[in-house]
């Protein structure tokens, strides 16, 4: 489950959200986008020390404030199983990449993202330790 | 590139962030800029005055930015843990 | 991409990693991306006295911004192999520099100062 897939699934549910200079705001999640810039409504604001209150309508968070976010425990289960039902499609991808069918509107979800770099081929000089970077893991299970 | 923490899909996790909290939890998925989520997380908060309380903190998706570490829990070594005899100062935060 | 390479040949080495909050983490490196992002396995904490934070965790996935200093193993580091990668990264870098300038040179040549883009280059006579 990719985190902006969540945050996508918990909109129009209440979230709580801290930001990095300690303010929490408590609000309905109205929209996210890939920056994970947020729209909030009826929001409760918390001063650091959760000693002052400040009630707004709306308000506009930009996603590089946030510490972390606080959704329902209802919407993870949802958009796990929403996850689950659309797997077994064709374009699936094993990396677990979403796909945003059926959410219209929304327009392509994963932009440029990273892209590998200079690749691996920098470093010639430095070939030992087999397992390589990367993909290398053997998974545990 | 973060394929590193695809092994911890699934299991139990700690977090330590940036601000110095603990947290706890099922490690449900991430993404390339290690936003992390977690259900049934807890955060343990340490003090050297009394043992580890633990608060219940639900669904969480923590940004990547505030991450320090990620550790995979050995649940057999953790639930041998005597949490209320476990003091120790608060971790620093951070400092870049 | 110099030192992910180099940290790439200590995979399976064991390595302290301090981290920016003053703990210092002893385990073998598991794996390295290219942002020094670290796995290290079979982990224990330096000063478990001062840190009993992690007392059951034996895997663990550390940052790489959050890396203060990686104490490496003396004697598998090839320090001349180092150097000479740290030259020809550095070489490298200059040439490629310098590429670029006289790119950008010869651009303002054709292109004249008009930032504000419109075709009012000067033609080259040739």
């Amino acid at each position: 489950m990719l985190p902006l897939s969540l945050l996508r699934g918990a909109i129009s549910h209440p979230v709580l959200v801290e930001l990095k200079n300690g303010e929490t705001y408590n609000g309905q999640l109205i929209n996210v986008d890939n920056w994970m810039n947020l729209n909030l409504k009826e929001v409760v604001c918390t001063s650091k020390d959760g000693d002052k209150f400040w009630r707004m309508g709306e308000c506009y968070i930009r996603g590089s404030a946030i510490k972390y976010m606080r959704v329902p425990d209802e919407v993870a289960e949802m958009v796990k199983a929403d996850m689950a039902r659309n797997k077994g499609r064709p374009d699936k991808r094993p990396g677990g990449f979403q796909n945003n069918r059926g959410r219209g509107g929304a327009g392509p979800f994963r932009g440029g993202g990273r892209g590998g770099g200079p690749g691996r081929g920098g470093g010639k000089s430095f070939r030992g330790g087999g397992a390589g970077g990367g993909g290398g893991n053997p998974r545990e299970e | 590139m973060t394929s590193t923490l695809e092994t911890f899909f699934g299991k139990k996790v700690q977090i330590i962030t940036n601000d110095g909290r603990t947290l706890i939890g099922m490690f449900q998925g991430y993404d390339q800029t290690i936003n992390i989520i977690l259900t049934d997380a807890n955060e343990r908060v340490y003090s050297s005055f009394q043992g580890v309380q633990t608060v219940p903190l639900g669904v969480y998706m923590v940004r990547g930015d505030n991450i320090a570490v990620v550790c995979e829990v050995n649940e057999e070594l953790d639930s041998g843990l005597d949490l209320d005899s476990i003091k120790a100062e608060p971790l620093r935060p951070i400092v870049h | 991409m110099l030192f992910y390479s180099f940290f790439k040949s200590l995979i399976g080495k064991e390595i302290v990693v301090e981290l920016k909050n003053d703990m210092s983490l002893l385990g073998t490196l598991d794996s390295v991306d290219q942002y020094l992002n670290m796995k290290l396995l079979n982990v224990e904490v330096t000063d478990a006295e001062k840190f009993p934070h992690m007392l059951a965790v034996r895997n663990i996935f550390i940052r790489g911004s959050v890396i203060r200093y990686v104490h490496l193993p003396a004697d598998e580091v090839d320090v001349e192999l180092l150097q000479d990668a740290s030259r020809r990264d550095a070489a490298q870098a200059k040439a490629s520099a310098k590429v670029q300038a006289s790119q950008a040179k010869s651009q303002q040549q054709k292109g004249g100062h008009g930032g504000g883009g419109g075709e009012r280059a000067v033609v080259p006579a040739s």
